[in-house]
């Protein structure tokens, strides 16, 4: 019997191990942004280096992922589109350093960790959309506030990553009591209950459910590209806010390398190469996003819309009230 | 009664594989006993208390909906003269075949104030903005417990119609001799004898409402499946999510237990179900309102949605597409194999295991192994990771231990993991089809193999598989297709390179473009026609 | 036909049930065909016959289950189905007949107690009336102490009684009962019938009682009717049906005794048992007939000598309370004409004999009952 037990645990064994397939030039990337953003870089890279580019792609639940596998995690880059996420992953000791000349010079300083943990890859900014029925008007994020707006402002949930990064940088800015209170105020003037996407806003607006709605920048590019979405753009103009103070809030896409990775040159390669001029370039073109290196031009359809003073609060900043910012948007019940 | 086998590897095996299944239940449960109650007052005095509230109104809706599309609709099709009953008889179980994220997906672009509806009013009333006019707002709670209810009320209608017409005929004749019309009969004997059937569909539409998760984030219902993502996710704080899971499979069953507590002792099988029914003769109107009822929910639930996608597939299909549904769907069905083939071969061994072994305590290990169906997708992907993670590294370290490299993940990193989170989840449905099959066979068949020499490999081989055949495809059939639709433990479980039918199209609604999977959408609900088709086909009352 | 007499004359008027060349054909089979039945308040009648011959099909067709093709169906002077006779189809509900019926397996309600089960034909009384209604029927049924319980907690018996409490409830003009003791313990059986009878009497109750067992009718019954072949065959007093049976097959059907084939001529009549004188005989019938030999009509001569020369030999024997009972066959050698040969001739006795045995028997002289096979 000991031993029909041990050629079940065999057979067993062998069933797991056909599961899991493992080649060596390889890399294999956790991620949070949508394959087809990611993937003509991926191709390229592959085409340069002969380095197979594994991907799971999930919005949700990649750092728990990554912390629940230890040691043993076959990850060697995480992708994120947000800035927390990346600080997240440095403060629970899930990702190590990386010592690389060219990272380190080709991005700006505010733009990479000082300990080396973590490269932003692309810049967005925070607009604001508003509707060209209302003309063009000044738009800071504390005038979604005004009474004015009653019914006429649309956004996806308050819980949104890039909406909590939005409120932690006004809780660096105003404080916790002032901020609350905004989101109350906000809250008050929405159209309809937080819902869909930053484009599904967008669409609401073309539709006239509201008027003024929280967008990243780069889906205004991309709505515009799309055959059936530019009527929805068209109908809108994008806002820098803040313009005449502290400037528009900041967020980044970014990268790090796990602290257990497996493959770490191929890592440190694909990353260097995500931040060369090429591939900075592609970023640029296809996703309407702005690039990281200073040296690499914006697409054309995004330099029309404008220079743009940026917030220069610092991005560790914003990780740091994340929790906070999370928790006032419950005590607000923003998304209710 | 006296059982017949006293296998000691038998009985091991049972305990292990119900042990095996439940552990990602218990990891769950004393993950959460051990959370600090930090978050929780935090969650308490701002949210929980309307997702709570959101989550047992969605239900009740859900419920309510389902009960009254599924029992009406039975009642109607088994009890009246309804014009193309043959037909409505298995069109009405189509909807099962639709996952209902995506009914909720093309129903908003539908009604949306851009959809081809609102649209349409609009050209025709001459209105100008939202402000002209009502009309109702799909993406709320009762919408979106309309859409569930929309896809799950076959259930009800398919274990409801089985119960009317396995009834003993003679119970309404002698109501009918007693001075009750056919109506009144149908309301105070045929109804209140199906109650079982119905009770236990009811608690299986409950348990895929609370399970959900697509659809009501979709339609942006906090629900509770929405706090425990957002303590996990959000705060990353594992163990009051798993305390909130464990609240919501605690729920789920105390349902269960009440449903077969209120059915204990009602059991009523028909000796002679009979098709010379009596039906009842509806007059022109009547007729008319039966017909729209069923054809609505035939028409709302299934013939709407899938010619909806197939004009999608239509117009934006291209060959590229093709390649990436090819590889999609070969995972799709990859995973779906083995986790029904898996899922049945565990049913087999411990049905058979609870009639035929004299363990006292034979139905144990078949009661716990279902435990998984009442835990939703995301929970049980999270226990999963919170089980096969320490044990993949426990592995490692021995494996490294003696000498050689560490082979890595290979539980929770691979299919291994989805393909158990499939089999934890759905092994209920296995246990139950395949447990009610081996109710079927008489009693003394398991007896006489024995009186004729024949051991316990030979009756089983000879004797109760080949009887169990039809109820053994059935089970697969059911599981296959739930693996097909089940969103969430994929989508969190995933390997490298891994994209199913499912995760594929979910990630498209999220970002409004489901038009570039609709041929997949279409793949789903095929497959999901199979099994209808098959029972429909096969002489089997399910 | 001649024996259907008693009910083809409508002389007398007050006939609870009228059934008029009821028809029925189900699936392009006859089930029914042209039968005419009539039954007197307050008689119990019971309705023997092979399976599948229509006993069931015309209680449902009483009740309202199934519809006739042609014919009538009238209880207390109100007419309840009738087609094609004078008119088209009428028909009126079950629910509306006040027609109890008592089903094999009673068809009791799972989902209701004993006491909620007999008051569910009684909806239209009001609640006293109901609960004493109920009460009469419990204590009369000797039900009292199951008032509270669920048909499963009941005993086949017990549960029989229920089935009979609710039947009886609504006041039926008439019940039916189908196979209601096939059930039911073979020792609480007699008892059971016997009590039930009375109750029946008790409430003047006209009842038609669905039985393959004939000796279920001498209890329960006080007429007698056979059925073949959606016909009805004979209708009469038990004693009558089983004394001058009007056919071969209500014989053959209610084994009143074994047959034996003779050569019968305008005076006397030829059997491999000898030759009988039937002169006085009322029915005459020429050329091949079956004898109906009830076992009592049979002489053992168990001394086989000159006077008394064996015509037959012993098949089978098996031991009864009363003694032997055996089976005697024609000895081949007797046999000039094949017809009359016979194999199976009933015969009971105090005498042990031995397997093949030869022995001389012959037939007590009484009022010979012949039949032919095809009528």
């Amino acid at each position: 019997m000991l031993r029909k037990s041990f050629t079940t645990l065999f057979i067993a064994l062998f069933f797991m191990v056909t599961f899991s397939a493992s080649a060596s030039d390889e890399v294999n990337v956790y991620s949070y942004r949508q394959p087809f953003l990611v993937e003509p870089l991926f191709t390229q890279f592959t085409e340069q280096t002969g380095i197979k580019v594994n991907v799971v792609f999930a919005k949700k639940g990649m750092a728990e992922r990554l912390a629940r596998e230890g040691k043993y995690s076959p990850a060697d880059i995480l992708l994120t589109t947000d800035i927390s996420r990346l600080i997240e992953l440095r403060d629970k000791d899930l990702v190590q350093a990386v010592n690389s000349s060219v990272l380190r010079s080709s991005i700006p300083k505010q733009y990479q960790a000082q300990d080396n943990t973590w490269f932003a890859l692309t810049t967005r900014v925070r607009n604001i959309y508003s509707a060209k029925r209302l003309g063009k008007i000044d738009l800071n994020y504390e005038y979604l506030a005004d009474e004015k707006y009653k019914g006429r402002i649309c956004t996806r949930s308050g819980k949104h990553p890039y909406n909590v990064a939005l409120v932690a940088s006004m809780i660096s800015e105003h404080g916790e009591a002032y901020t609350l209170d905004w989101l109350k105020k906000v809250k008050n003037n929405l159209a309809r209950k937080p819902q869909g996407s930053d484009r599904g806003q967008v669409q609401a607006i073309h539709q006239k459910l509201c008027d003024i709605s929280l967008g990243n920048s780069y889906y205004f590019g991309k709505m515009l590209k799309d055959e059936k979405q530019k009527i929805w753009a068209d109908e809108v103009y994008i806002n820098f806010p803040n313009q005449n103070n502290r400037g528009a809030h900041i967020n980044i896409s970014g990268i790090a390398m796990a602290k257990y990775a497996p493959n770490v040159e191929n890592a440190q390669a694909l990353m260097e190469f995500l931040v060369s001029k090429p591939a900075q370039a592609l970023y640029a073109q296809t996703n309407m996003e702005y690039p990281v290196r200073e040296d690499v031009a914006v697409s054309k359809l995004v330099a029309s819309w404008g220079g743009y003073k940026a917030d220069d609060l610092p991005l560790e900043d914003i990780a740091k009230n994340r929790t906070t910012a999370l928790k006032l948007i419950d005590q607000a019940q923003f998304d209710l | 009664m006296i059982a017949l086998y006293n296998s000691r590897s038998w009985k091991l095996s049972s305990y292990i594989i119900a042990l095996v299944l439940i552990v990602p239940v218990l990891v769950m449960l004393v993950g959460g006993v051990s959370a600090s109650t930090q978050l929780y007052a935090h969650l308490w005095q701002t949210v929980l208390p309307s997702y709570l509230e959101n989550t047992l109104l969605l239900a009740f809706w859900v419920v309510l909906l389902a009960l009254f599309f599924g029992v009406f609709s039975a009642a109607i099709i088994t009890q009246t003269n309804i014009v193309f009953k043959q037909q409505l008889r298995w069109l009405l179980l189509l909807p099962l075949a639709m996952p209902a994220y995506l009914v909720a997906y093309l129903y908003t672009d539908l009604f949306d104030y851009a959809g081809p509806v609102q649209r349409a009013l609009r050209a025709w009333f001459g209105w100008q903005s939202p402000t002209d006019y009502w009309f109702f707002d799909i993406r709320t709670l009762p919408g979106a417990a309309l859409m569930l209810a929309l896809v799950l009320f076959p259930y009800i209608y398919m274990l409801t119609r089985g119960a009317f017409e396995q009834q003993d005929q003679n119970l309404i004749r002698a109501s009918r001799l007693l001075g009750l019309t056919a109506k009144q009969s149908f309301f105070k004997v045929a109804l209140p004898l199906a109650r079982p059937a119905i009770a236990v569909s009811a608690s299986l539409v409950l348990m895929e409402t609370l399970a959900d998760f697509a659809t009501v984030q979709y339609f942006s219902v906090n629900t509770l499946t929405t706090a425990i993502y957002d303590t996990w996710l959000g705060y990353g704080d594992l163990g009051a999510a798993n305390a909130l899971a464990s609240i919501l499979m605690l729920l789920v069953l105390f349902v269960v237990l009440a449903e077969q507590r209120s059915r204990a002792g009602l059991r009523h099988q028909s000796a002679r179900p009979n098709l010379t029914r009596e039906l009842i003769q509806l007059s022109f109107g009547q007729q008319f309102i039966a017909s729209v009822f069923c054809w609505a929910l035939v028409i709302l639930g299934f013939l709407l949605p899938i010619t909806l996608l197939i004009i999608m597939a239509v117009q934006y299909s291209d060959v590229a597409q093709l390649s990436v549904l090819l590889s999609t769907g070969i995972n799709s069905l990859k995973v779906s194999v083995f986790a029904a083939t898996i899922a049945v071969i565990i049913a087999l061994s411990l049905g058979l295991y609870q009639r035929l072994h004299n363990d006292k305590f034979r139905q144990i290990p078949q009661l716990i192994s279902g435990f998984g169906y009442a835990v939703p997708g995301t929970v049980l992907a999270m226990a999963m990771l919170s089980t096969l993670g320490p044990l993949d590294h426990w592995l490692n370290g021995v494996v490294e231990f003696i000498g050689f490299t560490a082979p890595g993940l290979i539980l929770s990193g691979s299919l291994f993991a989805v393909v158990f989170a499939l089999v934890v989840r759905f092994s209920a449905i296995a246990n139950g089809t395949i447990a009610s099959g081996i109710k079927q066979i008489p009693r003394s068949l398991d007896y006489a193999p024995a009186s004729l020499g024949v051991n316990l490999i030979g009756s089983l081989t000879k004797v109760h598989l080949p009887i169990l055949t039809p109820a053994i495809l059935v089970a697969w059939l059911l599981v296959f297709v739930e693996a097909m639709k089940e969103l969430p433990a994929v989508l969190l479980l995933r390997p490298f390179n891994f994209e199913t039918l499912s995760s594929q199209i979910y990630q498209l609604i999220s970002d409004e473009m489901l038009e570039q999977g609709a041929l997949g959408a279409i793949l789903i609900v095929l497959f999901g026609l199979l099994p209808i088709v098959l029972l429909n086909n096969s002489k089997e009352k399910v | 036909m001649t024996a259907l007499l008693t009910t083809q004359s409508p002389i007398k008027p007050i006939a609870l049930l009228t059934i008029e060349q009821l028809s029925i054909t189900l699936q392009e089979k006859v089930v029914l065909s042209t039968l005419d039945l009539s039954l007197d308040e307050g008689d119990i009648l019971g309705l023997v016959g092979a399976s599948g011959c229509g006993k069931t099909t015309l209680l449902n067709a009483i009740a309202g289950f199934s519809k006739p093709t042609k014919g009538k169906v009238i209880i207390d002077g109100h007419l309840l189905s009738s087609n094609g006779l004078s008119g088209g189809e009428y028909s009126v509900p079950a629910e509306q007949r006040q027609v109890g019926m008592i089903f094999q397996d009673y068809a009791l309600f799972p989902h209701l107690t004993v006491k909620e089960n007999i008051a569910f034909g009684l909806g239209k009384l009001g609640r006293a009336e109901q609960l004493e209604q109920i009460g009469h029927l419990l204590t009369l049924l000797k039900l009292n102490e199951y008032r509270d319980s669920y048909i499963h907690q009941l005993s086949g018996g017990q549960q029989q009684r229920v089935a009979i409490a609710r039947a009886l409830a609504p006041k039926p003009k008439l019940l039916l009962l189908d196979e209601p003791f096939s059930n039911i313990d073979a020792r609480l059986r007699n008892e059971l019938m016997v009590e039930i009878r009375q109750l029946l009497k008790q409430f003047k109750m006209t009842a038609i009682f669905v039985t393959h067992n004939k000796d279920e009718v001498f209890t329960f019954a006080d007429k007698m009717a056979v059925m073949a072949q959606g016909k009805l065959l004979q209708l009469d007093a038990p004693n009558i049906v089983c004394q001058q049976p009007n056919s071969y097959q209500v014989a053959d059907f209610l084994q009143l005794g074994s047959w034996l084939p003779c050569q019968v001529n305008s005076a006397n009549v030829h059997s491999l048992l000898g030759d009988f004188d039937i002169a006085n005989s009322g029915d005459k019938q020429t050329g091949l007939a079956y004898l109906l030999v009830k076992p009592s009509k049979l002489q053992l001569n168990s001394l086989v000598d000159k006077q008394n020369i064996a015509n037959a030999q012993v098949e089978y024997i098996s031991v009864t309370e009363q003694g032997y009972h055996y089976y005697l066959s024609s000895l081949d050698g007797l046999a000039k004409d094949k017809s009359l040969a016979f194999s199976k001739l009933s015969l009971y006795s105090d005498i042990a004999l031995s397997f093949k045995q030869k022995v001389a028997v012959s037939i007590k002289p009484h009022d010979f009952l012949f039949f032919n096979k095809n009528n």
